[in-house]
């Protein structure tokens, strides 16, 4: 395979043809076995699709780990309004690149999961909202959607079943806060990327007021393979309660950075010894962060005990998040990177939400007066305070991923704060 | 282009050698040639917005564009909703969104110019002001930042011989910092108008740009 940096402990499912660029085609895609998951959902009928997907325990692959037969089993049955399926292909959490990859050499494994989960929600149109940075991959897809329009995949009687889906690629325009889910849909409809409160909940009301729900890419290019093979086959990987493969998304100072696709329930460890060819140089291990920048950093110890599944992360106090695991050496420095997140939050705060929007800002603010040797040590305690009322009291989590990245790294490596501190101050003195 | 020396062009998968070529990688045989139409309406409305060449009086939607435009609002249950691919039309064609532009897309959708411009100003990658032939846009978030993505935006100051956000005084080249881009594992990435180029190190900067002189796009 063409795609280098694969690894024995990989199992790949949604990555097997990473590197291939003749699975692009809809004509190989379909030599390949393709668009016959699709075949078996209609047979099988909505209701049986979404047990088998109940049944695989797929969790929802965009960060929240919410059990996707269970979301879909929430659309009304008996409602006469349109029903809108929604991907989220807005990849924007820092450490997170699995969906790129997934949309630019596996389209159709991703058109094939739209159109069933449409169908088993009973949506006519699938709105792929792709995030705007990435023009390649969505004009590959776009492209892939033609192809299959062609085809007779997409449209009108879908090989003859008499079912009618439509799908429409839409390119957001740089917002990290429309991979939100409510912020997504407000995006979709022409508005400020904003979340929205709930209840309601996209069920309920989601695009364009009407029942709505949303999958990451990652979950929906799974589906087209427990349809096609089952839901008891999904669950021989992974543990019981994180069933399945997932792709881990590495970086940070460890020799072969990639997207690797492990069963759930892997040791973080093995990853990055085994999988990754261990630290960069040989040094040693300061810091993970093993879910994206919105989840608590772990330190060397609490890395060693980490199993990356949803529980196993949140047994050492941090979650799985969306499996992007930022890998970070002796040589990092903590503050920089931590302030370095806060910036980001701060920028793409959407300012509806006074704790987010002021506490975002103000916790940059001082994070680089540490940085610069300007802080003092009541600053840490004042950090931790402002922090708190940012968990819990905003309309979506964003807040909360300030809060995250901050209170970690000062619990488990206050010293480094300290350092900078104390260096701050004998200058000062001087 | 596949003599470009970049060990990465646009690679997300690896940092040492492959045997593919740039326009494997980046799907442009597969893709083909976009027609300004926008194509089959599925896709009309992801068409790249940010081209080296920029018209900033051309109309925007005249001819194959309003047929774009039309393609797009017939996807959507409302006019509203084709806002966003409405002011990526506007950017494509003049290279950045002027108060204007979003005056003519508030029309051609009946929505008012105050509602446009709050949209406008609210997403990041609609230029507000006229930028370079090349927009460059470097991640220096934490994965970029871990393997040295400020030394890299240090390079491309350098060579262009500009400060951050401003204009080489050639204007071919606009320098920024960018969030993360999602290419975490290829650090560091830098977008340049439509593409990506992934493992980017400082000593590679003046090539590249030199690259992208010859190129033209």
């Amino acid at each position: 395979m063409a795609y280098p940096y694969v690894s024995d402990h990989e199992v790949r499912v949604l990555s097997r043809y990473f590197g291939d660029p003749a699975q692009r085609r809809v004509d190989t895609y379909v030599e390949r076995g393709g668009y016959s998951a699709l075949k078996k959902a209609f047979e099988l009928g909505p209701e049986k699709v979404i047990d088998e997907v109940k049944a695989s325990g797929l969790r929802g692959r965009g960060g929240a780990g919410f059990p996707t037969g269970v979301k879909w089993s929430f659309m009304p049955k008996d409602s006469s309004k349109p029903h809108y399926l929604l991907c989220n292909a807005d990849e924007s959490e820092p450490g997170t690149f699995k969906d790129r990859e997934l949309i630019r050499w596996d389209p159709h494994q991703l058109i094939e999961g739209c159109l069933i989960g449409a169908y088993a929600i009973g949506a006519k149109h699938v709105y792929i909202y792709c995030r705007g940075e990435f023009f390649e991959a969505n004009s590959i897809l776009a492209r892939a959607v033609e192809d299959a329009y062609e085809k007779g995949y997409i449209g009108n009687d879908i090989m003859g079943s008499g079912i009618d889906l439509d799908l429409t690629v839409h390119q957001g325009a740089g917002a990290y806060i429309c991979g939100e889910e409510t912020g997504l849909m407000n995006s979709l409809e022409g508005r400020r990327g904003q979340p929205r409160v709930k209840p309601p909940f996209p069920a309920a009301v989601g695009a364009f007021g009407m029942p709505s729900t949303i999958n990451n890419v990652e979950t929906l290019a799974a589906v087209t393979h427990i349809v096609e093979h089952g839901g008891e086959w999904y669950r021989q990987f992974g543990t019981e309660k994180s069933p399945g493969t997932k792709l881990f998304c590495v970086s940070g100072h460890v020799n072969k950075p990639g997207n690797y696709e492990l069963p759930l329930g892997f040791p973080l460890m093995q990853l990055i010894e085994d999988v990754c060819g261990g630290m960069r140089e040989g040094n040693a291990l300061k810091a993970v962060i093993p879910g994206g920048s919105s989840v608590p950093i772990i330190n060397a110890e609490e890395a060693g005990r980490c199993t990356l599944d949803y529980e196993g992360c949140v047994d050492v106090g941090t979650m799985l998040g969306c499996a992007s695991v930022i890998v970070m050496d002796e040589t990092a420095d903590i503050v920089k990177q931590v302030r370095r997140m806060v910036d980001f939050y701060a920028h793409e705060s959407c300012g509806q939400c006074t704790p987010c929007r002021e506490g975002s800002a103000w916790t940059a603010q001082i994070l680089k007066r540490i940085e610069d040797g300007r802080g003092t040590e009541e600053d840490l305690d004042t950090l931790m305070e402002m922090t708190q009322q940012m968990v819990g009291t905003t309309i979506c989590v964003l807040s909360d991923s300030v809060a995250a990245p901050v209170q970690s790294s000062i619990e488990k490596f206050r010293d480094e704060y300290l350092a900078l501190i104390r260096r701050g101050e004998r200058v000062g003195a001087a | 282009m596949s003599d470009i020396p970049f060990k990465n062009p646009g690679w997300a998968g690896n940092t040492g050698e492959f045997e593919l070529s740039e326009e494997e990688v980046r799907g442009a045989d597969f893709v083909g040639d976009r027609p300004a139409d926008g194509g089959h309406a599925s896709g009309a409305g992801t068409m790249p917005y940010m081209l080296a060449h920029k018209e900033p009086e051309a109309p925007l939607f005249d001819g194959a564009y309003k047929d774009r435009l039309e393609k797009i609002l017939s996807r959507y249950p409302t006019k509203q909703a084709a806002l966003l691919p409405a002011l990526g039309l506007a950017q494509e064609i003049r290279g950045h969104v002027s108060p204007a532009s979003m005056d003519e897309v508030a029309d051609a959708l009946e929505l008012s110019s105050a509602y446009v411009r709050g949209v406008a100003t609210f997403y990041t990658m609609y230029n507000k002001r006229p930028v370079g032939r090349h927009l460059v846009q470097v991640c220096t978030n934490i994965s970029c930042n871990l393997a040295g993505a400020d030394e890299v935006v240090d390079a491309f100051l350098k060579y262009t011989d500009t400060e951050l956000g401003e204009t080489s005084e050639d204007g071919n080249f606009t320098v920024i910092e960018a969030e993360c881009l999602a290419a975490c594992g290829f650090p560091t990435c830098v977008q340049i108008n439509s593409r990506y180029f992934e493992n980017v190190t400082p000593t590679e900067v003046p090539k590249i740009c030199e690259h992208l002189k010859a190129e033209g796009e």
